[in-house]
């Protein structure tokens, strides 16, 4: 991998518990701003957005918290924020490191809920298709377990797997093991495990449609799934109800009025593709429920470099100019790039979603 | 195309009037709005929730707004996590509190019949997934502003000479109570089918397109708790003494409302708890004469039952109502020992529905079904059938049809 040039992150979406976005002002940021972060040039290298607040580590390992839970900590190696639990892992004198989980209104206060010592990463933390390096929770650095926000807070995986990147949506679980291959597991209804029906799997099981195509990323979004092959193509399933699969979904079709994040309407159960008859009876394909991986177009027929999901949204970086395929407040059922970065030509190298918003990582182009 | 609509822009009469009315159904300061919740419901929602009472007390509308937009968001979102039957009630509740205050803030300016409309749209919202908070509020905020909504309408007719169209008025008397709330509505022939769904849409809407203008699609208002809803509708009827015999209390029975056009299906299920089908009858209430004679009509009884207890005394579904709609439905039962002739789907989601279309039998792919002895019966206007724990049945809509179900223990 390239050497890490030093960059900017950015955020934009839901900060209404005032976490970090930009000027933070306001409750909603609806244009990308950049990070604002008390100390000027530090380098973040992670960001991990729960819905009311933010975590922000720094390459010196420092985690800035702030939103509904504020406060900073040092020798941190790796955070995972969610509203129930706060995860860090922490570097501790001797070897390993010490995996601890925090209320989020009490870190730094008094004792974390629960810890223990975890086994030393493994080696290579840039290393392409190798194992579970730095910053890789909620997937543990010795890749053999994850936590979760629920008790029971640290679970096994089995034995047999080499997991590389595991994620968490709201009601499953997704894992790329090293060969590529993605495996899915927990609740189902709304197709978001991948295998083609709407029931729950209690173990990991592997998503057939995608065997043989070695995959470079998954990400999990509330009730939907995201993945990128090695070649670039960008595979989506799971709930489409906001457009956050890219594909046509009725809700913004009928009403006719942007649904953005607010939207009330009762979720249709149970349909997949659905002809659905416009005044004229020409049927329009609407897809409420996606069971099974789709590819999905980008346009100018971009190739995908990373993904990631919030709850009803998605964003994904393409690899030649950085363009960002995302829905804002305004839902889309559609990609959109974002035309701030193009503008500010600005090559967006990573992106990160809080379950309401959004944080890009560009790097400045070098100046010839 | 609801009634009584007026252009968006024309501010309805009295309308700062509605914001006083609402603002007298709320606690007088917000210490009174608080919730008692449990650790489920994060630290932050909390924070968010009080804050939100405190703008609304504060006179802050639009901040107030914004913020029920998030909790309705928020909640939204656990309500979608994990089996209905597994969302913890206090989110629930949260949901509601997110209803409660978008609808009263919605309203607290004066507004056209569109907000309004769309403010009742929050509260039925709410009532349909939320929980009951500050002694169930959203009925009674609905209440008011479903009577502001009609406000200016004209009056329900009078005593007509001639015999009114049963078919229409008790149409038009669904449209008086209960036309501007919103409803789920189930869209396709059965819900077996890949192609059916649930929408909302208001029962004015639900008339128009299902039921009058030809439709094009097969809609039903099926098991919706409409009397829960829409408490006026509950007036019209009467809990069958039959159901004080099982051993729940009376808060305990679930009725539902099946109201729909001809040749609604449901395909042959069963319940986990007993079930008691009425077909309504109602009667115009200025008329005398048909009222007496057919409140002697006696209970369908179901032959062979072991329980024994049928007779015609106390039996009295048919409460005095206005106007009448006739509406029949074909009924097949089958008893529980004969579930493996019914090929029961394998899946979680329909293990308690047969695979078979009982009308339609593919008895090369469901022999057996052929051999299974069944009862049927048309059950008319008036009419109750009891359905035992399990037993196996299947409903088509003969005619345009409302019907009444209990469910108890």
């Amino acid at each position: 991998m390239a050497e890490e040039r030093p960059g900017t992150w950015y955020g934009f979406g839901f900060c209404g518990f005032g976490q970090a976005l930009g000027s933070g002002r306001g409750r909603q940021v609806h244009s990308p701003e950049p990070l604002w972060t008390p100390v000027a040039g530090v380098d973040i290298c992670r960001v991990s957005a729960s819905w009311s607040y933010t975590a922000c580590l720094t390459r010196g390992g420092r985690l800035e918290l702030s939103g509904s839970a504020s406060g900073a900590v040092g020798g941190c190696r790796d955070a995972w924020a969610s509203e129930a639990l706060l995860v860090l892992l922490r570097s501790r004198p001797g070897p390993g490191a010490e995996l601890q989980g925090w209320a989020p209104g009490s870190v730094l206060r008094g004792e974390p809920l629960w810890s223990q010592t975890v086994e030393s990463e493994a080696a290579g933390e840039h290393g392409s298709g190798g194992e579970a390096g730095a910053r890789a929770l909620p997937l543990l650095p010795s890749a053999s377990a994850y936590v979760s926000p629920r008790p029971p807070f640290c679970r096994p995986l089995a034995p047999g797997f080499r997991a590389r990147r595991l994620e968490l949506g709201a009601e499953h679980v997704l894992l790329l093991d090293a060969a590529g291959q993605v495996f899915s597991w927990g609740g189902g209804r709304h197709g978001q495990l991948g295998h083609g029906t709407l029931e729950a799997e209690l173990e990991p099981r592997l998503l057939e449609a995608l065997q043989g195509l070695p995959m470079a990323e998954v990400a999990a979004g509330g009730w939907h799934s995201v993945c990128v092959s090695e070649t670039g193509d960008l595979y989506v399933w799971g709930w489409n109800e906001s457009g956050q699969l890219a594909l046509p979904t009725r809700g913004l079709a009928e009403d006719g009025k942007p649904v953005g994040g607010e939207a009330t309407g009762l979720p249709e159960e149970g349909s997949e593709v659905r002809a659905a008859g416009g005044e004229d009876g020409a049927p329009t394909p609407f897809i409420a429920v996606q069971p099974f991986p789709a590819l999905l177009d980008l346009p100018q027929g971009s190739e995908a470099a990373h993904a990631s999901c919030g709850s009803r949204h998605t964003a994904v970086v393409t690899r030649k100019y950085g363009q960002l395929g995302h829905k804002d407040t305004t839902s889309l059922d559609h990609p959109c790039r974002v035309e701030f970065f193009r503008d500010k030509q600005l090559p967006v190298e990573a992106v990160t979603c809080g379950p309401w918003n959004t944080y890009v990582y560009t790097v400045e182009r070098r100046k010839s | 195309m609801a009634e009584g609509t007026r252009c968006s822009g024309d501010p309805l009469v009295g309308a700062g009037a509605l914001g006083e009315a609402l603002r007298a159904l709320l606690p007088h300061t917000k210490e009174g709005l608080r919730l008692d919740l449990n650790e489920k419901v994060e630290r932050s929602v909390v924070m968010l929730l009080q804050e939100a009472a405190e703008l609304f007390y504060g006179g802050r509308r639009t901040e107030c707004l914004q913020r029920s937009e998030v909790i309705l968001d928020y909640s939204w979102e656990k309500l979608n996590t994990g089996a209905w039957r597994d969302v913890d009630k206090d989110w629930r509740r949260v949901y509601t509190f997110g209803c409660l205050l978008k609808a009263v803030c919605l309203c607290e300016a004066p507004g056209d019949a569109t907000t309004v409309a769309a403010a009742l749209r929050v509260c039925d919202m709410g009532l349909l997934m939320g929980a009951a908070i500050l002694g169930n509020i959203l009925i009674r905020v609905a209440a008011v502003l479903q009577m502001h909504l009609l406000s200016g309408k004209r009056p329900a007719q009078g005593p007509t000479l001639e015999q009114p169209n049963p078919k229409v008025s008790g149409l038009e008397y669904i449209q008086e109570i209960a036309g501007c709330r919103t409803v789920p509505v189930e869209i396709g022939s059965r819900y077996t089918d890949e192609e059916w769904s649930q929408t909302l849409m208001t029962v004015n809407e639900f008339i128009s397109k299902y039921i009058i203008n030809e439709p094009k699609d097969v809609g039903y208002l099926a098991q919706h708790q409409l009397f829960d809803q829409i408490p006026e509708l509950k007036q019209d009827i009467s809990i069958p003494d039959y159901c004080c015999l099982g051993n729940g209390e009376e808060e305990e029975i679930t009725i539902n409302a099946w109201f729909g056009p001809q040749g609604t299906v449901s395909p042959l299920h069963q319940d986990p708890q007993q079930n008691f089908l009425a077909q309504a009858e109602w009667f115009h209430k200025l008329e005398h004469s048909s009222s007496q004679a057919d409140q002697s009509k006696e209970a369908v009884q179901w032959r062979g039952s072991e329980l024994g207890f049928w007779n015609q005394t106390g039996m009295n579904t048919s409460s005095v109502m206005i106007n009448s709609v006739i509406g029949r439905k074909y009924i097949r039962l089958y008893s529980p020992q004969e579930s493996e002739a019914l090929y029961p789907h394998d899946s979680h989601l329909l293990h308690n529905t047969s695979q078979v279309d009982v009308e339609n039998p593919n008895l090369e792919q469901f022999p057996k079904f052929a051999e299974a002895p069944f009862l049927s019966c048309i059950l008319s206007p008036g009419e109750i059938l009891f359905i035992p724990v399990k037993y196996w049945h299947y409903v088509r809509a003969l005619d345009l049809s409302f019907s009444v179900s209990f469910w108890w223990s």
